[in-house]
Parts: structure tokens; sequence; C-alpha cells
């Protein structure tokens, strides 16, 4: 029976379009800092550290040389992940799970450095793909048709989702993008790449997050509100787009799967009280609800339909304003499970779900799109 | 010899990835003062008191955001060294010694290179170049805010 | 201690400076389909991936999204699958990634892979370049060969280590990676020869420098009820873990010891119980990239005093043959495919342990020490394997 394992505090900054007077890692560290704040903790508390992103988002190779001292890892036994931050969350629920280390931070961040476009294009393959093109969106456009087309999923529909999104980061303070759209502003935006228009597309932000996990036998210590870790799992999927079905998120079913297994989940749609969703683009958003057994196999349009998404819906998917709001490369998914750890604090003020308990929060962790992503699904339980 | 049944196919390929990096308010400070005041600059931990250079925003060993700018001196300590004999792309051409500095009132040292020396001899080298000898900042004019502002440091 | 983890399968490459023979995948390939014929298991078994590699050296930044089929066709089966990637470390955080993953209870079977391939790049010293803080430092290009010259002339000046320590260590590794069919290097290399060689970066000889390999590693971590089920002699994780020091050199300007990896050994050696690593290690396989970080590893893990590391190699104490062989295997010196070089160590410890180490095996082996180091000289990885489970 493996360990129980606690989010004991949750630091995150003011996420922004740029913030070029501090270094890319000062927003692991502001985060970090707040996070230990938040928990009367120092740094010598802390027995591991993970870092988490692409060294080259960041410009710059080993880049956990530095973000590793931003969060507090110096001289201590630290990790990096090259993944969205939220796999750094499960790596650390390994470490403590493994009864090896008593309490973690983890962190992530946001920069702008290089364009996402341009740099994707070499994680692939020089030999097939990287020279027709492929590239991160392009990627996410050819499975977001895949599925419109298969389903008949209308770009108004997907648009909803976008509406749905931007109207919950008006109501974030943490968020980037805090003017909320229209119907019309999404349809009216220009096509990036069909059937994707620009407002489809999350925008590119600059910020850190950071958690500090504990395990159970040091968290009342700690604090008074945990968030337990009551599953977690994450799966890769193939990287030819050619060899695997494309209308759906196999490997974020197969995660969702596993997580609620562990946690005891059988009907999804009605147990949890929110979930926090890292939507690529607007179509994935829907995508994902039918991975998540929310919805299915075609029928995740229906749920932003009517409203069932909504904030005030059975089950309000992204009341942060998810990436569409907020999208660190690198971190968005860290993001949105911090985002469900606020929501089971009772501390998401302002877009406070009423008496929440249980949330599922998820991160996609990919680079090449929808070449080989990685999906991790995170549930999570008021203590 | 390969047929053409066994011929293996090399494909060139280049990453082309333009950055665009923010030195941020610290780096930022340090050239700025380099380039208008000619000064070097260090910051100094609020916790352990050390002078770190180059400047930076947090002390990682007591994890202190750190805003006291304290000035150091052109001169200083070699504290190791090695010299080049092939060239390295980029680079100026070898024979180049590469040296860490710790100037006069920091606790750290500065990454750099060392000039006004003649290292064409490796045997000869020791004799020239020595751990603990002191060295002087020489300044490049006109100055543009980057740390070659100091373009090399020398035996003195 | 925590629960029992064991390695139960291996799986290594032939490394050369450019493997023009395979695609990436097919690498992988090569190393995983080891690792599972050496275990004994069908594919299906493994239950998650770990992969680790250094980008950018290969020409395409994060390439376990392209390989991630070979890897047990996780990307098939929609496998729990985590990068990690932590420089020259890579290998080292990988193992203990793996370890970590069984240790949890979370997984009976993990696989941990690691590549790199080198010699898709044509500089690599450029690629080493974008390593170095753009801001301050990377206009002097200094790569991992210029701090490793810091190392040995500090060296040099404080312990009067000499020239002629440094190429006896060249000449035992380059006799060793003959016994080595992996080895990328495998050439006579006498001390005169060693000498003889060009002085890259003084006081730094062709001799004395890693190459640049493309190859790839494979490793089984197995919890204990599937480890006894699956190997004969499974080699136990006995003692583990990592230290991260700061990122600027020039904080830390006393090359000539590595006070990092001294910490760190004291740790592990306290979570294996081991006092005196001379008497209770009878081989081990650090990361030698450079020769003068042998003899500096020789004081830091405590196999000789601080200053005293050259005694060791003058005296025969780690040839094979003597009282503690380092680098049976040739080591990094012989083949260094980066992300992959701290994995290959584990490797190599482990094959001691569970004695298939063939015609580098050192006999009579229970306990093997294996590490890695990376950064700027600031991160080190150690694994402790054993016959006997903790």
């Amino acid at each position: 029976m493996s360990r129980r394992v606690a989010i004991v505090s949750v630091g995150q900054t003011r996420h922004e379009e740029f913030k070029n007077d501090r270094i890319y890692w000062e927003n692991d560290y502001e985060a970090t800092k707040l996070a230990l704040e938040g928990a009367g903790l120092d740094k010598g508390q802390i027995d591991t550290v993970i870092a988490s992103g692409w060294d080259a988002v960041d410009g710059r190779t080993i880049s956990d040389m530095h973000t590793c001292m931003a969060i507090g890892g110096y001289l201590k036994d630290s990790a990096h992940v090259g993944e969205d931050g939220i796999l750094a969350l499960a790596y650390a629920y390994l470490r403590i799970a493994s009864g090896q280390f008593d309490t973690a931070v983890v962190a992530g961040h946001g920069h702008r450095e290089i364009s996402l476009e341009v740099l994707s294009k070499v994680v692939f393959d020089p030999l097939f793909t990287r020279p027709v093109g492929a590239s991160y969106l392009t990627s996410l456009a050819i499975q977001a048709n895949a599925y419109a087309q298969r389903y008949g999923v209308s770009q108004e529909t997907a648009a909803k989702v976008v509406v749905k999104n931007r109207a919950g980061g008006a109501h974030n303070p943490y968020a980037h993008l805090k003017s909320p759209v229209t119907l019309e502003d999404v349809l009216g935006s220009g096509w990036v790449a069909y059937p994707l228009r620009a407002l489809d597309c999350p925008p590119e932000s600059v910020g850190g997050v950071a958690l500090i996990l504990a395990a159970e036998e040091n968290v009342k210590r700690i604090t008074s509100k945990p968030v337990w870790i009551k599953g977690i799992s994450w799966a890769i999927e193939g990287y030819y787009l050619g060899s695997k079905d494309l209308s759906q998120m196999s490997s974020l079913a197969a995660a969702a799967k596993r997580a609620y297994g562990m946690a005891g989940i059988t009907r999804p749609l009605e147990e949890l009280d929110l979930a926090e969703i890292h939507e690529p683009t607007s179509y994935h958003e829907l995508m994902a609800y039918e991975a998540l057994g929310l919805a299915e196999a075609g029928k995740g349009g229906r749920l932003v339909e009517e409203g069932v998404t909504e904030r005030g819906g059975k089950l309000p998917v992204n009341l942060s304003g998810g990436a569409l709001s907020t999208n660190l490369l690198g971190a968005s998914g860290l993001a949105r499970a911090a985002e469900a750890v606020l929501q089971l604090r009772g501390e998401a003020h302002g877009r406070q779900v009423a008496g929440a308990k249980l949330a599922l929060a998820h991160g996609f962790s990919s680079l090449s799109g929808a070449a080989s992503p990685t999906n991790c699904v995170v549930i999570l339980e008021r203590g | 010899m390969t047929t053409q049944e066994e011929e293996i196919l090399i494909m060139p390929g280049a990453w082309n990835l333009p950055f665009r990096h923010t030195a941020g308010r610290f780096a930022s400070r340090f050239f700025r003062e380099l380039r208008d005041s000619q000064k070097i600059y260090g910051v100094r931990c609020p916790q352990c008191r050390r002078v770190l250079l180059p400047p930076r925003p947090m002390c990682e060993r007591c994890f202190a955001s750190i805003d006291e700018w304290v000035e150091v001196g052109h001169q200083g300590t070699l504290e190791a060294y090695t010299i080049l004999y092939v060239p390295f792309l980029g680079l100026p051409p070898p024979p180049l010694a590469m040296v860490v500095v710790k100037l006069d009132g920091a606790d750290t040292c500065l990454q750099h290179i060392l000039g006004g020396v003649d290292l064409s001899d490796p045997d000869k080298s020791k004799e020239v170049v020595k751990i603990g000898m002191r060295v002087e900042a020489v300044w490049r004019e006109p100055r543009r805010g980057e740390i070659l502002d100091i373009q090399y440091f020398k035996p003195i | 201690m925590g629960r029992r983890v064991a390695i139960v399968g291996v799986g290594l490459t032939k490394c050369s400076s450019h493997r023009t023979d395979v695609t990436y995948p097919e690498l992988v390939h090569e190393a995983v389909s080891g690792a599972l014929a050496d275990a004994g298991i069908g594919f299906e078994q493994i239950e998650a991936v770990v992969y680790g590699s250094m980008d950018p050296f290969d020409g395409v930044f994060a390439p376990e999204r392209w390989n991630v089929d070979s890897c047990v066709s996780a990307g098939f089966l929609n496998k729990p699958f985590l990068k990690i990637t932590t420089g020259g470390t890579t290998g080292g955080s990988v193992a203990l990634g793996g370890y970590y993953h069984v240790g949890s209870g979370m997984f009976d079977l993990v696989l941990a892979v690691a590549s790199q391939r080198v010699g898709e790049t044509i500089e690599a010293q450029l690629v080493l370049n974008t390593a170095v803080d753009p801001i301050y430092e990377r206009w002097i290009g200094a790569g991992a060969i210029t701090i490793a010259a810091n190392q040995a002339s500090n060296h040099f000046n404080y312990y009067g280590t000499t020239e002629e320590d440094l190429a006896m260590v060249a000449a035992k590794n380059y006799a060793n990676a003959l016994n080595n069919p992996y080895a990328h290097l495998q050439r006579h290399l006498s001390v005169e020869d060693a000498l003889r060689t060009r002085m890259i970066s003084w006081p730094l000889r062709l001799s004395d420098c890693c190459p640049s390999s493309d190859g790839a590693c494979a490793i089984i971590f197995a919890s204990e009820k599937r480890a006894r089920q699956i190997a004969k002699t499974p080699a136990w994780v006995r003692g583990a873990g990592q230290i991260t020091d700061n990122y600027y050199a020039g904080d830390r300007p006393w090359f000539h010891d590595w006070d990092s990896l001294a910490m760190l050994a004291r740790r592990v050696y306290r979570q294996a119980k081991i006092s005196n690593p001379m008497d209770e290690i009878q081989v081990a396989e650090p990361y030698v990239a450079f020769t003068v970080q042998e003899l500096m590893e020789y004081e830091a893990l405590g196999f000789a005093e601080p200053g005293r590391g050259a005694e060791l190699i003058r005296k025969g104490v780690t040839a094979m043959g003597g009282k503690v062989p380092f680098c049976p295997s040739g080591g990094t010196l012989c083949t260094n495919p980066i992300g992959a070089t701290g994995l290959i160590r584990v490797a190599e410890a482990a094959l001691q342990v569970m004695d298939k180490a063939d015609k580098r095996q050192v006999p009579n082996v229970k306990t093997a020490l294996a590490h890695s180091w990376g950064a700027v000289i600031g991160f080190h990885t150690m694994m402790i394997l054993d016959k006997e489970a903790p």
C-alpha cells in the first residue's frame, strides 16, 4: 500500500505576455517562494525538488542547472523532467510514495524567448515529417479536423469552448488574458491552420507555478487544508499521425482510466465537482471530455452546448480560464493542477465552486502537438 | 564497397533557432554600469553576506532575494585556468587562456580570458600563468554593454 | 530504505562515432531488445518507461517522441512514459527514475532507456556551448573540456599530480575497453602514446578526453517479487541519490576538490551502510569523461585521501587485477553517448554484480558503484548495486 501524498501549498505568479525584467527561472523562484511562505516552510525542510520544462524553450541546454537553484535545489537531490510541469508532479509523487523523501517542491514556468512553431519543427524527425512542414500547430490542426469531420462538430461548438474559457480568465486574477470574448470574436478571428482560427489557439504566457507535496505523516504539521492525490496516471501516444485514430485522445483515455481506477471513480460526470483541463486547442477540450469519459465519442460538444461545463453547470471545466486564457509553455498542465488545488482549498477567489471536494486536473505534455503527446490526469480530494 | 541497394543516405539538417534573451534587471544593470560608468558591480546576499559575481536576483544557498549592489575592484586574483591549443568554433584563435578570476571585493569569481601574455609554448606557459597571480581588467573601447567590454584580464 | 528494487536486465548497443546503419528509433530498439532478451521477458510486461537524452545533440529535440514505440510500443499501448533530462547525468537520473518508479509501489517492471546520437551533430562543441548561460558566459565557449582542464590544472597545482598520472589513467581505460565489445574507442594506447597526443586545453591532451559517441542503453528495474521470478542474480539497489550544486563554476573555483561528489557519496554510503568503500566495494564505474576526473573521483568517493588519488593509479590499485578495478568497461573515456553514458555506468555495474560482464568481469563482485556527473561539474548521481537484497 503506497504512502498517501498531499499537496500542501501552491504558489503562482501573475501571468503576463512578457516579463522582461526577469530571467525565465525567476518565475520558478517567485512561485516557489510563494508556495514555501504559504506553507510556513523554508527550503531546508524540502527533501527533493523537481524542475520541469524544455531546454530549447528556455534557450539553454541543461536549463535545470538554473531552475533547480531557483526552486530551492541547492545541494539537494533534484531532478528535471523534460515535460510539462504536471509530469514533475507525477515524478515527485513517485519519489514521496517510495518512502525515500517526505517533502518535494515541484515547479514550472512559461517564458517566451522563442517561437513555439519554429522550435517544434525540430522535434519532428528530419527524414519523413520535418521536410513536409510538420509542427506543433499543424499536427493539432490535423487532429482537430479529423475529430470535427468524423463527428460533424461545428466551428461554433468549438468556439463556445473559447467563450467559456475566456469568461473564466476574466474572473481569475492570475490569468494572462482577462478580457472575455464573444462567439463573433472567435468566428471572426483569422485562420491559422484550418479548422483552427486564432482564438481557437491558446496565447503564449509568461509566469511561474509551484506546488509543495508532502507525505501523509507530515501533512497535518504543515497545513489544515491538504489536497490529497487520490489518483494519478499518465500515458503517451504513438508518433506518426498516420498510424493512429486522430479523432480521439487515446493516451488521455488510458491515463484517465488508470487514474479513475486508483481513485475509485466510476461515474466521473457525477462524482467530480470540477475539472481543470489543459486544452491545446478549443477542439481538444471537446475531445478531452470524451477521453475523460464525460461524454461518449463524438458527443463532447453537447456538454458545452448544454452548459454542463459552464460556470454553475453540473461539472464546471476551466473556471480558471484554462490554457486559452493562460498558456505557460511547459507548465500549463501544472497550472491546471494548481488551480484545482486552489478550488479544493476554497481559495479560488472570484472563480470558486462552492463546497468543491473532488477535482480532476489534466496536463498535455508535448512540443510535437498530436505526435506522441503525454497526457497526465490527477484526481484530487479535499482533506 | 556498398551497392546501390545498400547505400546509406546522409540527410543534411540544421537548426536555425532565433532567440531573444532578456538580460533581466540584474544583468542589464551590470552591463549598463560596464558601459556607462566603467564600473564592475556584484550583489550582496542579505543573509550570507557574500558578494556574488555575476549579479543575480537570488542567492541559491540562502534562497533569499537580493537587492544590494556592491562595486568591486578591477583587479583580482586568478583562481583557475586552462589554455586552449586547438581552435574552438566562435572563439579567438589559439592559444587562448580561459581563466576564473576573483575580483577584489567579490566572493565568487568571473569566468573570462587572459590576454597580453605569450602562451605559444605549453611548457613555458607555467611561468607565465600561475594560480594565485594578480590580474587586472583591460577594457574595450567603445563599450557596448556586454561582458566583453572587459576585453580580457592581464597579469599585473 | 523503502521497497527493494533490482535490475533484472541490461541492453547495450555498439557505440561508434556515427552509427550510420540505424535511424534513431532503430538504435533505441537495439538497446531495448537487448534488455528484454537479457531479462527473458516479453515487451508487454513492461508497465512504464523512463527515457533520457541530452537534447539537442541529436539534431532532433525531444527524440523520445520519435522513438516512443521502440520503447516496448509505449505509444501504441498508451503506457506511462516520462522524459528526464539533466545534462551529463541524464543517464544516471534515468536510472534513479526507474528506481523510484518501482520503489513507489505503483509499478513492478519499468524500462529505463537513455540514448544519444552525437554523431548526427557536425560540431558538438557548438551544442555544448548552448548549455552556457547566454547572458554572461556563452561567448566564452566554456564547454566541458575547459572546466575539466581547470580541474586538472588545479589538481596539478595543489596536489602535485602530473601529466604522467593522467596518461596512466588513459592507458588503463583504453586497455579495459579492448575487452568491451560495445565500446567506441578500441585501440592500444600506452602511457608514452598518450603523452604524445596533442594538447587540447592545457593540461588535457587528446588522450585525456572522451570521444563523442552514438549509442543507447536500456535497463529493466523490477520489484522484489518480479525480480526473484525473473533473474537468477538480480542486481539489488542498495543505495541511490543525486546532488545539485550551483550553476556558476566561478562560485566554487576550488576545482581540485570535488566536494559536491564527496557530499553525495557520504549520503549514499550512509544509506547503503558502507563505511569503508575500499574494502566493501569490489568494482566502480564512475563517469570519467576526462582522465583527471578519475583521480578526483577516487578521492571524493573515499577510496583515497584528498589529493592522493594519483597514488592509486601509480600503484595499480584500480587496474584490472587490482584491489578495486575502476572502469573495467573502459568507461566514459572510451565511450561517451552523453545522455546515455550515465545509464551505461549503471548497466556496467549491474553486469558486474550479475556476473554477466564476460571478458571485462571482475572476479568475486558483490557490490558495485556507478556514478555520473553533469552540468558545470555540479550534478552527480550515484547508485550502489549488490548481490544481496538490502
